[in-house]
């Protein structure tokens, strides 16, 4: 009796089946199959059974699943539910009542397949939101760094009181380590940034100049080849280099034989000492793709104790405190003072561990984002609560049976938290997928200024936590339908239809309601406020125009630039030679670009202030530009005039000010011919102002530091070996970054060149923290609305129902269509007028948290506070409406009939 | 003396007394229907069989396959010996319980 193939259709759908499969024990899971089948094609081939024929075979097929669960799960040769165990001991009894109720729990969702699926879907929502921002944070702010005895390793930074924290200088360092008792070992930290030339691209990397006991101060050591020595260390010896594990794959193919041989760096042969492995995470400088020898002794002219560029991290020795150690570095710090008295201004250190240091300036953010994430979850218990809470309600005569026939109160609680917790835990696990997920899109999203991307992901403390929140969440709205289960209106209940309802529950329900909307509330506020910072800040002037303005670093190094006049020439001729480029409106250099991480600061000095004796006046940022440049930017001249070619070296000094700083240096006499000293109060030329330039955003575009001074490129006391190109295209900046490279490197080819960008990208990719605390605000206010008005209609649905023979009495005696519509509307504008008001209140109280967060927004800003309230109300009123006409429509006869 | 039965095993047992060759899952699910106006699923029933046969009251055979199963084979069940005698001693108890209530139990 094999079949035939005509035979075969129409089938089970596919999905079901493998659900079934899935499973059903192997030994039954052809006969269920099977049945399965057979009873669906009877059904089709009923007339009567037809038409509803696919849709019971969904709940069939879903319920079967279930139930084989189910079965699966408690069975262990235990008899069947309703026999009378004999006496077991305690333990047993509590375990095999917890089994029961959760089997229970389960066959009674998943006989109501559409309730479970809002309700875990709405749980998931919350508990994955809250499991991938748990996740995000967790390596950050509950992590210890990733380096043995974490919590003995400690940066050691001096403290310029409002200023904050700034760098040491080697001497500093030097004595510091040598005179303490605390410190087992320190290390010293600088910036390098060597290009790496050879048979590819050369290419400009990021790395650090360390102190050789730099890798045992973190406690890890190269997975190939040696660490540094205090040999390797001393000037003359020959230069040595530790790769990271990401630079050797990119790089040089994971060739373990790369250990021992010399490469090239700025025209210099270094040879390669080791590779540190995969795993090693660098928490004082992320980018850092390689390590040299610091090769700093006392005595050397970059190593004065006012030369303050290093960072210093140390490991203090077992048992000892970080408070103890702090304490006796700043004592020792004042005895240097007391030595040295012009090299100390401030005689403060700031000792924190490095956990601290790291965490510190994202803190805020992540604890505010975590805040807003908590409000999404309760919102979400919320709107479960209501929906167990109307269930129960139908479920009442159930309960009140349950009662007479001898079930505790306490038994009955019982019953209905272990319903939440068997929902919670479906929540939960879906929840996990969405966190998943979740996680990888907060990654990829994420600002590149979040340390330890790399840490972040779904491991077992972010599982636990996941756990742990399922099961709060589970008691926490599993509290209300609990609660309200236990009326005692015991014969009312069993005798009265499921529908009508006391009035008890109702204000709970409406209650929970209120609460929703405060909350949604809340985080739309948040996002009103970060949203109107946004504006304020793009509203912001650079100074410059952005649009086709293409921006690259150019490096002169190596061999061939020693000279000052070797790189001037270089960078003279790539300036000129861009400008040919078809494209190319106009181009010049500048030493440090706005709104680039790079400042050069100076003290200026007035000739008309030095010859009455007072010392520093005001500090500003140099700039040191090719003519050409202002024009090139758009940066407007206010009064006198822009460099020349005439300002060669030889001509006289001449330098121009930003407008900001001409009236702070010059606040009553015109700035155009007088002189100033730039750096160097006792020696130096004096340069003399020739023209004044319309203020520029130079650190960020928020910041109010607009003090500049420029000098021409070639009357500079030395030439910068990085400049900065900028070129204004008359097309879209971006496609000639190609044609000019080629320019460039057809001059030099062995000159790093980095940084290509538009400006408009860079200006982007500086509000990038912002803009992602923005996004994910304005993703949970979302959220969080659908989520409140979902209640609103959940609730006012019911509401109708409830009262539906009510509203037909009303519409009997004569009520009006309007008048019906009216009383569920005012209903549910109550509740939304309260939720809003209790939000704004509450909202008043916790924007402060946004606290650095805001830019020229006040906390308590009227237009946010008045657009989120009206668009809150609005969106409620519209919710309101469905249910309402509802009630207005209900044809009298129809109720009256059906009780 | 044998082990309990429940309620769904008991109906399960006559079930298969009553259709006897034929007791496979449809038919069990459609006879309890029948009879007993009480709504039952494939998933509950097979969750009793499997315990039934776990505790030896009954043994399954594998039939032919059919083309209104989508070429699937029927699974039969029978009781054993040990399982009939269950079943037996079970109405008898009942039996026992219920002589002399025909006034409050009533007679349908």
């Amino acid at each position: 009796m094999t079949p035939r193939p005509d035979d075969i259709s129409p089938r089970m759908p596919r999905v079901l089946a493998a659900l079934v499969a899935l499973t059903t024990p192997a030994a039954n899971r052809e006969a269920v199959l099977g049945d399965l089948e057979e009873h669906y094609r009877r059904a089709l081939a009923d007339p009567e059974r037809a038409e509803t024929a696919r849709r019971v075979m969904w709940r069939e097929a879903m319920t079967t699943a279930a139930l084989m669960l189910l079965g699966r799960a408690t069975h262990r040769g235990s008899s069947a539910p309703n026999t009378p165990h004999p006496p077991a001991p305690r333990g047993d009894r509590h375990m095999s009542i917890l089994v029961a109720d959760a089997r229970h729990a389960l066959r009674m969702l998943a006989r109501r397949p559409a309730f479970t699926a809002i309700a875990i879907f709405t749980l998931a929502l919350g508990i994955g939101a809250t499991t991938a921002i748990f996740s995000v944070v967790k390596p950050l702010l509950f992590q210890a760094p990733p380096y043995p005895g974490a919590d003995r390793i400690v940066m050691v930074w001096k403290w310029h009181g409002d200023a904050g924290k700034g760098n040491i200088g080697f001497g500093t360092f030097d004595d510091l380590t040598t005179a303490s008792h605390t410190i087992e070992t320190a290390a010293a930290m600088g910036d390098w940034r060597p290009t790496l030339t050879g048979n590819a691209e050369p290419e400009r990397l990021a790395g650090q100049r360390v102190s050789p006991t730099f890798f045992r101060v973190l406690g890890v050591h190269p997975a190939i080849g040696r660490d540094f020595t205090a040999l390797d260390d001393v000037r003359g010896s020959a230069r040595v280099a530790i790769l990271s594990h990401d630079l050797w794959t990119r790089r040089f193919n994971r060739d373990s034989s790369i250990v021992g041989r010399t490469i090239t760096m700025d025209g210099d042969p270094v040879t390669v000492l080791g590779v540190m492995p995969a795993s090693f995470e660098n928490l004082v400088a992320p980018d850092a793709e390689l390590w040299t020898t610091l090769r700093y002794t006392v005595g050397l002219e970059w190593a004065c104790r006012s030369c303050q560029h290093l960072r210093m991290i140390a490991r203090l020795k077992p048992n000892v405190g970080v408070p103890t150690a702090a304490a006796e570095l700043t004592s020792i710090l004042r005895g240097l003072a007391r030595q040295y008295p012009g090299d100390y201004k401030d005689i403060a250190l700031y000792v924190p561990t490095l956990q601290q240091d790291v965490a510190q300036a994202i803190k805020p953010v992540l604890i505010t984002l975590l805040g807003a994430v908590v409000l999404v979850l309760l919102i979400a218990c919320a709107n479960v609560s209501n929906l167990l809470i109307a269930r129960g309600i139908q479920r009442r005569s159930e309960f009140a049976l349950r009662t007479a026939l001898g079930a505790g109160r306490a038994r009955l609680v019982r019953q209905v938290l272990t319903e939440s917790l068997v929902l919670a835990g479906g929540g939960g696990v879906v929840g996990i997928v969405l966190a998943v997920l979740g996680t990888k899109l907060l990654v990829a999203l994420a600002p590149a200024s979040l340390p330890r991307t790399s840490s972040i992901g779904i491991d077992a403390g972010v599982l636990a936590f996941s756990c742990g929140i399922t099961m709060i969440t589970g008691i926490l709205f599993g509290l209300a339908p609990a609660i309200t289960a236990l009326r005692p209106q015991l014969y009312d209940d069993i005798r009265r239809s499921s529908r009508t309802v006391g009035s008890g529950s109702r204000f709970t329900r409406s209650a929970l309601v209120v609460s929703e909307v405060a909350l949604a509330l809340i985080l739309m506020v948040g996002s009103g406020l970060l949203l109107r910072s946004s504006a304020m800040i793009l509203g912001i002037a650079p100074g410059f125009d952005a649009t086709n303005l293409l921006t690259m670093q150019v490096q002169a190094a190596g061999t061939r630039m020693r000279s000052d006049t070797a790189v001037r020439q270089f960078f003279d001729e790539a300036v000129a030679r861009t400008r040919e480029i078809p494209g190319v409106h106009s181009a010049a250099l500048v030493s440090q670009l706005p709104l680039s991480s790079d400042f050069d600061g100076y003290g200026v000095h007035r000739q008309t202030a030095a010859a009455a004796g007072t010392s520093i006046d005001r500090s500003a940022f140099r700039f040191a530009v090719t003519p050409g440049y202002f024009e090139t930017m758009k940066i407007p001249l206010v009064r006198g005039r822009l460099f020349g070619d005439a300002d060669r070296p030889g001509a006289l000094p001449v330098a121009v000010l930003s407008a900001s700083f001409a009236k702070a240096l010059f606040p009553d006499r015109e700035p155009l011919g007088e002189r100033i000293r730039i750096g160097d109060t006792a020696s130096g030329p004096w340069y003399e102002i020739i023209g004044i330039v319309g203020d520029v955003r130079h650190v960020s575009i928020d910041a109010e530091q607009l003090n500049g001074v420029y000098t021409t490129m070639s009357q500079w006391k030395y030439s910068d070996d990085v400049m900065s190109l900028v070129v204004r295209a008359s097309v879209p900046a971006g496609t000639l970054a190609p044609a000019v490279r080629k320019t460039i490197w057809s001059i030099d080819k062995d000159q790093a060149i980095t940084r290509v960008q538009t400006m408009t990208d860079m200006l982007t990719l500086a509000q990038s923290e912002r803009r992602f605390t923005l996004l994910l605000f304005e993703l949970f206010g979302g959220v969080a609305i659908l989520l409140a008005a979902a209640g609103i209609y959940g609730v006012l649905a019911g509401t109708v129902t409830e009262r539906l023979r009510e509203i037909g009495v009303r519409a009997a005696l004569g009520a009006t269509r309007s008048h019906l519509l009216m009383l569920v509307l005012r209903q549910g504008v109550a509740m939304s007028l309260l939720g809003v008001a209790a939000g704004v209140v509450a909202s008043l109280a916790l924007s402060g948290v946004l606290g650095s967060m805001l830019y020229r927004v006040s906390r308590a800003d009227p237009v946010t506070y008045a657009a989120v309230s009206a668009a809150v109300l609005a969106l409620a009123t519209v919710t309101c409406l469905v249910p309402a006409w509802r009630a207005a429509k209900v044809d009298p006869m129809d109720t009256l009939r059906a009780e | 003396m044998g082990s309990h039965l429940g309620g769904l095993e008991q109906l399960v047992l006559l079930a298969l007394a009553r259709l006897g060759d034929d007791a496979y899952g449809v038919a069990v699910r459609d006879e309890i229907e029948r009879t007993t106006k009480r709504a039952t699923s494939f998933g509950s029933i097979y969750t009793t069989l499997a315990r039934l046969e776990q505790k030896g009251l009954i043994r399954s055979s594998m039939g032919e396959p059919s083309a209104e199963r989508g070429g699937r084979r029927k699974k039969y069940f029978a009781m054993t010996v040990a399982g009939e005698r269950a079943l037996r001693e079970q109405i008898a108890a009942l039996r026992t319980m219920t002589r002399g209530l025909d006034a409050v139990l009533g007679s349908r």
